[in-house]
């Protein structure tokens, strides 16, 4: 190949690398419509509580910061447990849950319904934007 | 991935730094490789991206003594403030493990004579390394849960 034309094709990679990370940026963290149901087997869910279940692997590299960041809310907020749950060795829960890559964060109402899903790392006013939804958690607090 | 828990964590600019470093020479590599069409299978793209995976496999073999990581920690941490948490060291390891595997496959597919497999398979592995150096996001751990979808990883000690 020319050297000129090779040079066009490495910024065309670059920009198709720019544009891949811009997307994956918007669409990073953003609140899901939960299904509803949501089978809570093996998730490790006290019923009666709302819980921030979140998925997590070893080869995750931002599911340390998410499990801090939920962990902060379920402390500042009485009737809110956060839950962690492995998926490295449970190919299982992962296809049970439809989880394609972590971190992946559910939250799951007192009366065990998903409310909200969110692939990536969500935001920390998103997931107290959720909470805020819940009558269980208002009368709570 | 029998590994136990790590001892400690490292600073999390460090795989930052790597990747950064890492993706110039694949886009050098990626370069070389479409100038080179056609040309010897010896070439300077080949052995470039020769040098690329076996830095690949030095990280994951022994990622403490891994030349990117020295040079983080003896010419450029000294120069930052602490970081202000650190990280687990696993997943950047599996990201050097698929970057490893996807310039490995690209290696011996052109040396099998198939035309372009190289500059496409470090054109892969850029666009991998660019992500995690410009925005953070270390498609190579992403892969984990779809491998282990596929079954190829993940399955040998359920939890018990």
């Amino acid at each position: 190949m020319p050297f000129f034309s090779a040079l066009i094709a490495l910024a065309a990679l670059i920009a198709v690398a720019v544009v891949a990370g811009v997307i994956w940026r918007a669409r990073d963290g953003r609140r899901r419509r939960g299904s509803d149901a949501v089978d809570l087997t093996d998730l490790g869910v006290t019923v009666g509580r709302v819980a921030l279940v979140q998925f997590s692997t070893e080869t995750c590299a931002r599911c340390p910061q998410v499990r801090r960041m939920l962990q902060g809310i379920a402390s500042a907020h009485p009737g809110v447990e956060h839950v962690d749950v492995d998926l490295t060795h449970r190919p299982d829960l992962a296809a049970r849950h439809r989880v394609l890559s972590t971190p992946t964060t559910f939250v799951i109402s007192a009366d065990a319904a998903l409310v909200a899903r969110f692939n990536g790392a969500p935001r920390r006013a998103d997931v107290e934007a959720v909470l805020t939804e819940l009558p269980a958690l208002q009368e709570a607090s | 991935m029998t590994d136990s828990a790590p001892a400690r964590g490292i600073d999390p600019r460090a795989p930052r730094f790597g990747a950064t470093t890492t993706s110039v020479l694949l886009l050098v590599a990626t370069f070389l490789g479409l100038v080179e069409i056609g040309g010897s299978r010896f070439s300077a793209a080949f052995w470039l991206a020769l040098v690329i995976a076996a830095l690949f496999l030095w990280s994951v073999l022994s990622p403490r003594t891994a030349p990117w990581g020295v040079l983080f920690r003896k010419a450029v941490r000294p120069r930052l403030a602490p970081p202000a948490e650190l990280e687990d060291p696993r997943p950047p390891r599996f990201a050097q493990g698929v970057g490893l595997f996807v310039v490995a496959v690209g290696l011996i597919l052109h040396l099998a004579g198939v035309p372009l497999a190289l500059p496409i398979a470090t054109a892969m592995a850029f666009i991998a390394a660019f992500l995690n150096a410009a925005f953070g996001f270390c498609l190579g751990c992403q892969l984990y849960l779809l491998l282990q979808r596929a079954g190829l990883v993940g399955r040998a000690a359920p939890a018990a």
